[in-house]
């Protein structure tokens, strides 16, 4: 047990070190707030440092023998006084100190450092670019308002700006020189008692280190009304700048702080370095998801699935780091909140494709497209659901649930149907899509029955399903998915529509060319009534002119469909015509201003044919052709 | 009994439940002051209780085509669009309880600094630097990121000691998570803009409820950015436009008439909350800073006993500061998922009510 004695042993050690204090107490002398110690030289700030331990020395040596002379010396109690005074003047210089090398050291980060040239571009499936058929015309764009959407989605490669950070990579915010520093200021203040004002220095300056990085990386502060006003187009870029950021923010940036804060807080402890961390750090942590939630819960519509699906990515590919770099017991918050936001994302992404269906299954739209064409529901559909299949990795996993088919709809709409059972063994996201084609197809049929042609309905449902068919066929993972089975489905469907093209078109045409009611039995000549045979030949030119000019302007966008289903008209006309030519041309001929009747030759029909589904109207000159 | 029957009872029980559970906040017992930290936390409990029950009459066995008829057809967008700016205002309180909780420590190392026995110059000195930081945190000006509008008033910096730079420099730090020019007063205020009491026939059926959610979500807002230091608090509204006839809101006017005079009387000393123990901690604060600034060792018997008091006091505070502000934040987060799942109900009933958008 130590004696005041030795307090008066020591005071040699003692007074030079409390001379050293006050030389250095900015509250006294101008020169001591001019100067800083640590910037000053080596030798002062050990000299310093030295003197606060000796301080601090004495300190517990006043108390211990206070404490055992409590009460019997004034002259101890005075003495603690002095000494605490001495503490607490030189806490606030360290303090400053501390404070100043943190100051010097702390600017954003370097771009440098945020240079990954070992790894390449990001890896989200983004390269896509949907088709536009340029066979689009203007006129259905007016009266179609799901053309408004935008479903581009070039991955801009701005390469000069930060690649891709793929795991957890810390970088030296400081010199290590620096570090000590701080280290030894660190031990002494909190071996004194100061921990917190150390702790609220360090949070202080740091925080302001971090907020000029967070602008570097361009990490806005929005506002959630704010993401609920931003145009989509507008946020996508956002979103893509926002997974960049993301990904320097957790693994670098913040990573490189916990760094710090370890070293710098190594010799007192876990729980210190971890206060400092989360003082430093939480604020901009919550900013910078708060920008991933907002667009977790924006309003939900089909143009949003696809970078709400990059977002879940990055944030699912992220959350391991986050986790590692978050792993005390004080950023709890932090995880739970990546945790939250990722499962709204998934729900966005769910809630999303189930009001896309329900869309295409309610859409609207009453005019008819001109020709027969494809009309750009079909189009929109079919790309949308290729981009869903080439995302498929991330959507198998994620839509778990089979499409709902039925009682959410309203009353009076009848709804599809779909056999389930005969869809053994598909994932639910198949499911979906096949789903999607249903419905899409009972959507098309609703929009035919508003042709006053019944033949032009059946060819434009034949034109649309054979669109559906191509699109399948022309994507692998889509094809995979919706199966052969479907397809073949399909493929029945627009060959159906085909014949019954052929069937409400040809079958009154041809009619004009059959063989009964012409013979008139008991009369001298060949038995051939002639005026019966005129008409036909009247009405068949007639009929055949007036599906030649309309259907001349009907549209088979498919070049090989649309010579498929000429051949096979012209398999069925052509021979009838021949034959019926040959039997009974000569009985026209025979008579006055055969011309009248006989208009057309078997070659002026075969040509006209070529001119059907062109979508062009043709003049009138076919009469003229053969003479 | 018909639906049309039950509705209306289902309407006057929510109602009556309302009434009842504002009544209640309005007579807190002793230890539970109004706008303490405790109170808040019962506040938001009532919120989450009345959304609940709004939601299951709005919502529940509901045909979504009735709510996209008229007047609903205006009245559900406008509560989603209220509620949108009630998640932001979220996320601001939930920032500014970190200002709050940043008081807490500076309180904290005034209590370490002044509760020694004996005290000396050197704790003294360390305590008044504490508090000066302190009174300056507490009457932040709200606005982002600027310098201290306290460094004007009477206790200047040079006098006592303290840099004035560093103390500028400190609040810098602190500055606001929430967007450059979003302003907490201006979202009440457009939160109110609009809001109409439903009249005639509209009184008795379902517009009537949303009305009363409507208010109730305003006045929580309002209740949380009065309390807790957030950005840009200036104008904030001090009057709300609901008509006293309404039973159901008798409790509620009450009480915010009450907050309403304690704000103007603040407005005019400085921004700084009015959590409860903000106020007190301020108090403790001056009176401590006051005893620092005169105190030499050994000091004064009698004004260290004072002082011994008041930084019982504050140990107090700090201690249901302490307790109490991270769940406060946990809570808030609680109110935030109810609205965005209220919201996101909402959002679901209009879209099966109207024509897609493809």
């Amino acid at each position: 047990m130590e004696l005041p004695e030795n307090l008066n042993k020591d005071s040699n050690g003692y007074e030079s070190a409390e001379k050293i204090i006050l030389r250095w107490d900015s509250t006294a002398s101008e020169d001591a707030r001019e100067r800083m110690i640590f910037e000053t030289d080596r030798q002062e700030a050990d000299l310093y440092l030295q003197a606060v331990d000796e301080i601090q020395r004495s300190l517990s040596n006043v108390s211990i023998s206070t404490s055992s002379n409590a009460g019997k010396n004034a002259n101890a109690v005075d003495d603690q006084s002095k000494v605490n005074t001495t503490i607490q003047i030189a806490m606030a210089r360290l303090e400053d100190e501390f404070r100043n090398i943190l100051i010097t050291h702390s600017s954003a980060l370097e771009t440098d450092s945020l240079f990954d040239p070992s790894s390449s571009s990001i890896s989200t499936p983004s390269h896509h670019e949907l088709e536009e058929d340029d066979t689009l015309s203007n006129d259905d764009s007016s009266h179609h308002d799901l053309l408004q959407l935008q479903l581009q989605h070039c991955e801009s490669s701005d390469s000069s700006t930060y690649r891709s950070t793929s795991s957890i990579r810390e970088v030296d915010l400081m010199p290590s020189e620096a570090i000590c520093d701080l280290q030894a200021i660190a031990m002494r203040m909190i071996s004194s008692g100061y921990l917190r004002e150390c702790i609220q220095v360090y949070g202080s300056v740091r925080k302001s280190a971090i907020d000029s990085s967070f602008r570097k990386l361009g990490i806005e502060k929005l506002s959630i009304g704010d993401v609920q006003r931003l145009e989509w187009e507008a946020l996508e870029s956002k979103i893509r700048r926002w997974i960049r950021a993301a990904k320097v923010c957790v693994r670098i940036l913040f990573a490189s702080e916990k760094k710090l804060c370890e070293q710098i807080f190594e010799c007192v402890g876990t729980d210190i370095d971890d206060a400092c961390f989360m003082e430093t750090v939480k604020g901009p942590a919550i900013q910078l998801f708060n920008f991933a939630e907002a667009i977790s819960i924006s309003r939900r519509s089909p143009e949003k699935l696809f970078k709400i699906l990059d977002l879940h990515d990055a944030l699912m590919d992220l959350l391991p780091d986050i986790e590692a770099v978050f792993d005390s017991k004080s950023s709890d918050s932090i995880r739970v909140q990546a945790a939250e936001i990722l499962s709204r994302l998934a729900e966005a992404a769910r809630g999303i494709l189930s009001e896309f269906e329900s869309a295409v299954l309610r859409e609207p739209s009453r005019v008819p497209v001109p020709g027969g064409t494809i009309h750009p529901l079909t189009r929109y559909v079919m790309n949308y659901i290729s981009l869903i299949s080439d995302y498929k990795q991330t959507l198998i996993e994620l839509i778990i649930s089979k499409p709902s088919t039925g009682s959410r709809y309203s009353g009076d709409q009848t709804t599809p149907d779909m056999e389930f059972a005969e869809l053994e063994g598909k994932t639910p996201l198949a499911l979906h899509l096949i789903w999607i084609i249903v419905v899409l197809q009972f959507n098309l049929d609703g929009k035919s029955k508003h042709y006053r042609d019944a033949s032009l309905a059946h060819l434009f449902i034949m034109n649309n399903v054979h669109y559906i068919v191509q699109k399948v066929k022309g994507s692998p993972e889509l094809r995979e998915m919706i199966g052969d089975d479907y397809l073949r489905k399909l493929t029945g469907k627009f060959r159906q529509a085909a014949t019954s093209y052929q069937r409400a078109t040809w079958v009154s045409v041809l009619y004009c060319l059959r063989d009964e009611g012409l013979h008139v039995s008991g009369s001298f000549s060949s038995g051939v009534s002639k005026s019966a045979l005129r008409e036909r030949f009247k009405t068949f030119n007639a009929m055949f002119e007036e599906v030649h000019r309309t259907q001349a302007t009907w549209l088979i966008p498919d070049t090989q469909l649309r010579e498929e289903l000429r051949i096979s008209i012209s398999e069925k006309l052509i021979p009838a015509y021949r034959s019926f030519l040959g039997r009974f041309r000569s009985h026209i001929e025979s008579g006055r201003h055969p011309e009248n009747y006989i208009k057309y030759s078997v070659e002026d029909l075969e040509t006209a044919v070529l001119d059907f589904f062109e979508g062009y109207p043709v003049s009138q000159h076919l009469r003229k052709r053969s003479q | 009994m018909d639906t049309q029957e039950q509705e209306l009872e289902d309407i006057e029980l929510f109602q009556k439940h309302v009434s009842d559970r504002f009544t209640e906040l309005s007579s807190p017992p002793e230890d539970d002051a109004l706008l303490s930290v405790s109170w808040l936390h019962r506040l938001l409990d009532v919120f989450l209780c009345c959304e609940a029950e709004f939601e299951a009459i709005l919502i529940m066995d509901r045909d979504p085509s009735q709510l996209s008829k008229p007047p609903f057809d205006r009245l559900i967008p406008e509560f989603i669009e209220r509620a949108v700016k009630a998640l932001d205002i979220c996320n601001a309180v939930a920032n500014g309880v970190d200002s709050v909780r940043h008081c807490q420590k500076l309180s904290e190392i005034v209590i370490s600094a002044l509760d020694q026995n004996p005290l000396g110059d050197g704790h003294a000195k360390r305590a008044k630097k504490a508090l000066l930081m302190l009174l300056s945190a507490m009457n932040l000006d709200d606005k982002e990121g600027t310098h201290v509008k306290a460094t004007e008033r009477s206790w200047s910096f040079g006098r006592r000691g303290v840099n004035k730079e560093q103390i500028a420099g400190h609040f810098r730090s602190l500055s606001w998570q929430v967007a450059k020019n979003w302003s907490s007063a201006k979202q009440i205020q457009s939160m109110i803009y609009n809001l109409v009491a439903p009249r005639g026939a509209e009184a008795s059926g379902l517009p009537s409820p949303i009305y009363t959610m409507n208010v109730i979500m305003i006045f929580v807002m309002w209740a949380l950015v009065a309390a807790i230091p957030c950005q840009e608090r200036n104008g904030l509204p001090t009057h709300f436009p609901v008509p006293k006839q309404l039973n159901w809101a008798h409790s509620l006017i009450g009480l915010q008439e009450k907050i309403a005079d304690e704000w103007k009387k603040k407005e005019k000393k400085g921004m700084s909350g009015l959590l409860d123990e903000l106020q007190k901690m301020e108090k403790l604060a001056q009176s401590l800073i006051d005893f620092t600034d005169s105190f030499h060792f050994p000091g004064d018997a009698e004004k260290v006993k004072e002082a011994a008091a008041n930084v019982s006091e504050l140990k107090e505070i700090f201690g249901r500061m302490d307790q109490g502000l991270t769940p406060l934040q946990m809570h808030i987060r609680e109110v935030f998922h109810r609205i965005v799942r209220s919201r996101t109900e909402f959002l679901d009933v209009l879209e099966k009510g109207s024509a897609p958008v493809l």
